[in-house]
């Protein structure tokens, strides 16, 4: 008989089989999925239990209802599947990403997984903003009255500034086709279809970062060296070979190291040391700071100072010089931020990573702060005649002449390193693929974006076109110039930190640029969808109360008084919010308890075990030499022992890994 | 589907279009281990050891599914823990012990550590991952050392 029929007549396999009958269709076969048993087995498995189940009598309408839904689910799953087989076949750039991870390894991959999914994010933003708002607009005659020249592609400005790009283009009355036709009003649909979009955002957003955060957040008391990491988790996804001998030449020094950082005391510093030490730290952070706050000092009088030149001066190309100077600046000082490594010492090259990737942000971030200050502090209540169209014209230029910086530095720059590198200076050859400035290069622009959708509909458009560009170009820089990296990446936990950065500064910051735009400012007189109004908000106000006068749409103003207006409502929602979030805590922190409690039995168990085995093997030697019958009781008594202590082994550590898993919850 | 004529054309001549008429057909080693997915990791032999029918390494299509499956991206944590534990255990006797350890980090390293040094490394794996001291790695050591390690779920996978 074959083993897996064997293992069914046991105790253990008729166990299997009757747990598995009362379960729901779909639970049998998610339980029947994760046996580690061989298809051939699980199929017969799922025979035998189907049987089995047939054989039990059971009530007619209860079968009937669970037969029904049981059908339903059968559909909807075999549905549910084979639209994921179709998604997966058309989805885009599979096979580049899998020769990408199989020749430079996972870490650079994430990068382009990263671009893919934040192209996923423009896609969505565009379609929305198409659909409600842009489409509206385009069927209304619309006057152009510049003249289109080249120019404009660069700038923004010229005849682009009369089209559905810019906000000043949107009529804010309400559109109607025919006299009875549906009445489409366009101020509340641009002010919702912007909010409506940056919610899902948002809400998209946090659920990637939980779902991160979750898999990859590492209990600092867990931690281990990481010999045996590095050991078990080789990257199964290289397929190169050249990439695998690389990767298994940079495996072995890792050991290397590890393996003499073991071996050796911790080097204890003098005092001197330390000092010295500490005081290049404190010198490095002062000057990243200074710089920073100087650029944007720059940056500041350049925008003011451009201002009143363009007012004396026609040049429509002059415009260009401040978002000339922005990209500049993006280029060359995280490089000069790099340099610092020659002089800061680390203890650890992960804080090296860390703590450049903190100054870039911070510098990143300022520049973007200061621009929207002096946009929505001077710009907006300057007398221009439309001040939301300028703002998304200097934004457009932003964008554009970041992503010509990027399209240079990957054309120009990549490709002259490595022609330098091959005549002249071989060292300069070996590039590798720099993650963290091009990631946050990449969430620089979607910042760019996300802070002028409001004044630039079409920008999502700009920027799905900016990343499918780049990721082609980017592609092929890294396969004609590039090595696989020396240095060990986490990839995962780098991952993490990106959408965190994502998150944090650049997203919130955008939606607390645009919260202030909408609430204090007051919008052009003479264009735009909020046109006259004293702020922007004003219009959902007016729309509030023009519904308190028609009698069927009550409950949206009750809606809107007692639970967005209201504060109470918002206190009370903190309130649970808190005390749920507590209680998890509570949970979590019980559960590392046990875990360490259980952690420490095992160890004592295991220490149980090596004496009783000892004991064992010496009363066998000892019943060889002498009188065996005197003996035997011991031996037995012994043996008995022992496989108690060995059942408690196993069955403890089965429950350690299972609270581990429940408190951090890895995988599926 | 897709996998199936993957493993069509390993072997035209052996495996025919209409795979129901002669189900168990087996596609020998060497040509399994020559797909492109495989060709370079050090340890193909024993995966395709430990999936295969007989344990000698030649696969039937069942097979061939059940391990591309378990390597896949949607695999629970679980089984891919078990089969990676299957991989590592050379000698197949359910426990990694000191000579399975010495048999993965050569394959990893190929040849740029010397014999002490390998030797020095099986130890610290030991030191570190065996909880209950009896000098190799039962299943459960192993699976708790992964909930450890966060980037397994992304390294051991295979991409097809």
């Amino acid at each position: 008989m074959k083993e897996i029929e064997l293992y069914l007549l046991s105790f253990a396999g008729q166990k299997l089989i009757t747990s598995l009958i009362p379960m729901t269709s779909r639970d049998r076969i998610k339980t029947i999925r994760n046996l580690p048993r061989t298809m051939e087995e699980k199929r017969r498995l799922r025979n035998i239990v189907d049987k089995e189940k047939s054989k039990q009598p059971h009530h007619t309408l209860h079968s009937c209802w669970a037969h029904c839904l049981d059908s339903i689910s059968l559909d909807y799953r075999r549905s549910k599947s084979s639209l994921s087989e179709f998604f997966s076949s058309i989805s885009l750039w599979q096979k580049t990403l899998k020769v990408i991870g199989g020749k430079f390894g996972t870490s650079v991959l994430s990068y382009f997984n990263f671009l893919k999914w934040l192209l996923k994010f423009n896609i969505f933003s565009f379609i929305v903003n198409f659909s409600f708002i842009i489409i509206p607009q385009l069927t209304l005659p619309g006057r152009n009255t510049r003249p289109f020249t080249g120019l404009e592609i660069l700038t923004g400005a010229g005849s682009f500034t009369e089209t559905v790009m810019y906000y000043g283009f949107y009529t804010n009355s309400t559109i109607r086709h025919g006299s009875s036709g549906p009445s489409y009003d366009m101020q509340l649909a641009y002010i919702f279809t912007i909010g409506v979009s940056l919610v899902i955002c948002f809400f998209s957003l946090l659920y990637s970062m939980a779902k991160y955060f979750r898999n990859n957040f590492i209990n600092p008391h867990l931690y281990s060296r990481g010999i045996a990491k590095l050991i078990f988790c080789w990257d199964f996804t290289v397929t190169h070979e050249k990439a695998v001998k690389l990767k298994q030449k940079n495996l072995s020094t890792e050991i290397r190291e590890n393996l003499s950082e073991i071996l050796q005391e911790n080097v204890k510093f003098t005092f001197r040391q330390q000092l010295a030490r500490f005081s290049a730290h404190i010198a490095a952070w002062l000057v990243s700071t200074g710089v920073a706050i100087a650029c944007c000092a720059a940056v500041y009088y350049l925008a003011e100072y451009n201002s009143e030149f363009l007012k004396t001066h026609t040049n429509p190309g002059a415009v260009l010089l401040l978002p000339f100077v922005v990209s500049c600046i993006n280029l060359i000082v995280p490089r000069f931020y790099s340099m610092f490594g020659l002089v800061e010492r680390y203890e650890m090259p992960r804080h090296e990573v860390y703590i450049l990737l903190i100054r870039n942000v911070f510098l990143k971030m300022s520049i973007i702060g200061i621009l929207c200050y002096y946009w929505l502090n001077t710009v907006a209540l300057s007398d221009e005649e439309c001040w939301e169209t300028l703002i998304g014209q200097e934004i457009y230029r932003l964008l554009l002449m970041d992503f010509v910086f990027s399209l240079a530095n990957s054309v120009l720059g990549e490709f002259l390193r490595r022609i330098i590198g091959m005549r002249f200076i071989k060292s300069l050859v070996l590039q590798e693929f720099d993650i963290a400035r091009n990631v946050l290069e990449l969430i620089y622009a979607q910042t760019l974006v996300w802070i002028g959708i409001f004044f630039c509909p079409l920008l999502p458009l700009i920027q799905m076109i900016s990343l499918f560009i780049m990721f082609y170009v980017k592609n092929i820089s890294l396969r004609m110039n590039f090595q696989p990296s020396n240095k060990a990446w986490r990839a995962s936990q780098m991952i993490t930190v990106f959408i965190l950065l994502l998150f944090f500064p650049s997203f919130t910051g955008a939606l607390s640029i645009l919260a202030i735009t909408i609430w204090r400012l007051k919008p052009s007189a003479t264009c735009g969808p909020f046109r006259g109004l004293p702020f922007f908000i004003q219009s959902i106000y007016l729309w509030i109360d023009t519904l308190h006068r028609r009698s069927g749409y009550m409950w949206v103003v009750w809606i809107y008084q007692n639970l967005i207006g209201s504060v109470h409502f918002f206190f009370i929602l903190t309130l649970i919010v808190l005390i749920i979030t507590y209680l998890y805590w509570q949970i979590t922190e019980g559960r590392k308890v046990m875990i360490r409690l259980l952690h420490e039995q095992i160890i004592n168990e295991g220490k149980d075990k090596m004496f009783l085995i000892e004991k064992l093997t010496k009363l066998q030697e000892m019943e060889k030499i002498e009188n065996p019958r005197a003996l035997i009781l011991e031996r037995r008594q012994t043996e008995v022992r022992l496989h108690v202590v060995l059942g408690t082994l196993g069955t403890q550590t089965c429950l350690l890994v299972q609270s581990a898993s429940l408190n951090w919850p890895v995988g599926s | 589907m897709r996998l199936f004529y993957r493993y069509q054309d390993l072997a035209p001549q052996l495996v025919p279009l209409d795979y129901t008429s002669c189900p168990a057909v087996k596609v020998p080693y060497e040509l399994i281990g020559s797909m492109p997915e495989l060709k370079d990791n050090p340890f193909r032999e024993r995966i395709v050891q430990v999936f295969s029918e007989d344990g000698d390494g030649h696969m039937t299509l069942d097979n061939f599914l059940d391990m591309f499956s378990v390597m896949s991206g949607m695999a629970p944590r679980d089984l891919k823990a078990y089969y990676a534990f299957r991989i590592y255990d050379f000698n197949d006797d359910n426990y990694i012990c000191a000579w399975d350890l010495e048999q993965t980090v050569t394959r990893l390293t190929r040849g740029e550590l010397s014999a002490e040094e390998i030797s020095l490394v099986c130890e610290k794996v030991l030191d570190e991952a065996d909880s209950d001291h009896d000098g190799r790695l039962s299943l459960e050591d192993f699976q708790s050392m992964i909930l450890r390690a966060p980037d397994f779920l992304s390294t051991f996978h295979i991409r097809i």
